[in-house]
């Protein structure tokens, strides 16, 4: 079954996400994956939509031409083709290594390089990103940055070492920077 | 009797709010002080629960707590302060969202205890030791991680634990 990766933005207004998912329903395609937010007053959509097997990008790309009329938003279709190594095991491709999940939090006087200095700190100690957020707080005369990160960091006796670390790096960006692991009570 | 004084309360990224406070060890007449300063301001802010000394930028290991009249509250010790809070034991852990003064855009889920057993100095320089749940814990864990200079940012459950308070529509 084709699936594809679909965007789309612009300045938020109710009813974008029931306009361009009834045209995806029309062409009898399924949403599976999603994240859909509102920044900065523009809502983002971002998602993997499978489809019939005749389904094509131009076709999708016709479907939605209306809607992103309508709401005045940017929207890019690509078809998804090779199967991500890992993602039916959880979204984790980095292969049969051991990862473990962690959580950096993040906050300091804005500046620019802090979501660089610390995701670069983070690859290069082996880590991936999973999930992120910021948020631009604080108005004009005290801007503060907040970003949350979900990752994870190779695991065993490397894990510690890797959040050693993005700490480093938070330290020489004078933001502060918490990296804990994620704790998972069993039911 | 002691004069009124609401002092200015902190917003990120004051380094006061990162950097871990100093223990204040025996109640004297500055801490007395300190200890009215932070009720009086707690009291300025009717939505404010507790509070604790950095955020009105003393550096020193104090917070005040009273969550009398909140919907969530169980246990309730009235207006209370607590120097060199320790806590004892904690149980129960649930989340829940919580947001901060020293914090004011943004609100976040937090994992807390829901029980807790909180030991420290009172204003008379005594210890006493305080069994609080519910409401009442989350407030005294929330004023006792600014202590050691964290905020609700610090432990939020992911990227999707934080929640502007601005809302758009």
């Amino acid at each position: 079954m084709p699936r594809f990766a679909l965007s789309a933005l612009g300045v938020d207004q109710p009813g974008i996400v029931a306009a361009v998912s009834g045209a995806l329903m029309e062409l009898g395609c399924n949403l599976e994956d999603s994240t859909m937010s509102i920044l900065q007053g523009h809502f983002a959509i971002l998602l993997v939509v499978s489809a019939g097997p005749s389904v094509t990008v131009a076709e999708l790309q016709a479907a939605l031409e209306p809607e992103a009329d309508l709401f005045d938003l940017i929207v890019s279709v690509r078809a998804l083709h090779d199967p991500v190594p890992g993602a039916e095991a959880g979204g984790d491709p980095q292969g049969s290594q051991l990862f473990e999940p962690w959580t950096i939090s993040v906050h300091g006087a804005d500046r620019t390089g802090i979501v660089h200095g610390i995701t670069a700190a983070l690859a290069e100690a082996g880590g991936n990103v999973v999930d992120l957020a910021t948020h631009l707080v604080g108005g004009a005369d005290a801007p503060m940055y907040v970003m949350t990160l979900r990752v994870t960091l190779p695991g065993g006796i490397e894990a510690p070492a890797a959040a050693a670390r993005i700490r480093a790096a938070g330290d020489a960006l004078g933001v502060h920077c918490t990296v804990h692991p994620d704790e998972a009570d069993t039911l | 009797m002691l004069p009124m004084s609401v002092r200015p309360v902190l917003v990120l990224p004051h380094p006061v709010l990162v950097t871990p406070a100093a223990p204040v060890g025996s109640v004297d007449g500055a801490a007395r002080r300190l200890a009215q300063d932070l009720l009086d301001t707690m009291r300025a802010s009717p939505a404010c629960v507790g509070l604790a000394a950095p955020q009105i930028g003393e550096p020193r290991r104090a917070l005040a707590v009273d969550v009398t009249g909140h919907g969530k509250a169980r246990s309730c010790h009235g207006p209370f302060v607590l120097f060199d809070p320790e806590i004892v034991s904690s149980a129960a852990p649930e989340t829940a969202r919580e947001g901060c003064m020293s914090v004011p855009d943004l609100t976040g889920d937090v994992h807390r205890a829901s029980r807790l057993v909180v030991a420290g100095l009172g204003p008379d320089g005594r210890r006493v030791e305080l069994e609080v749940d519910a409401f009442e814990a989350r407030a005294v864990q929330h004023e006792i991680d600014h202590l050691d200079g964290l905020v609700f940012l610090d432990r939020v459950a992911g990227p999707h634990g934080v929640f502007p308070r601005k809302v758009y529509r």
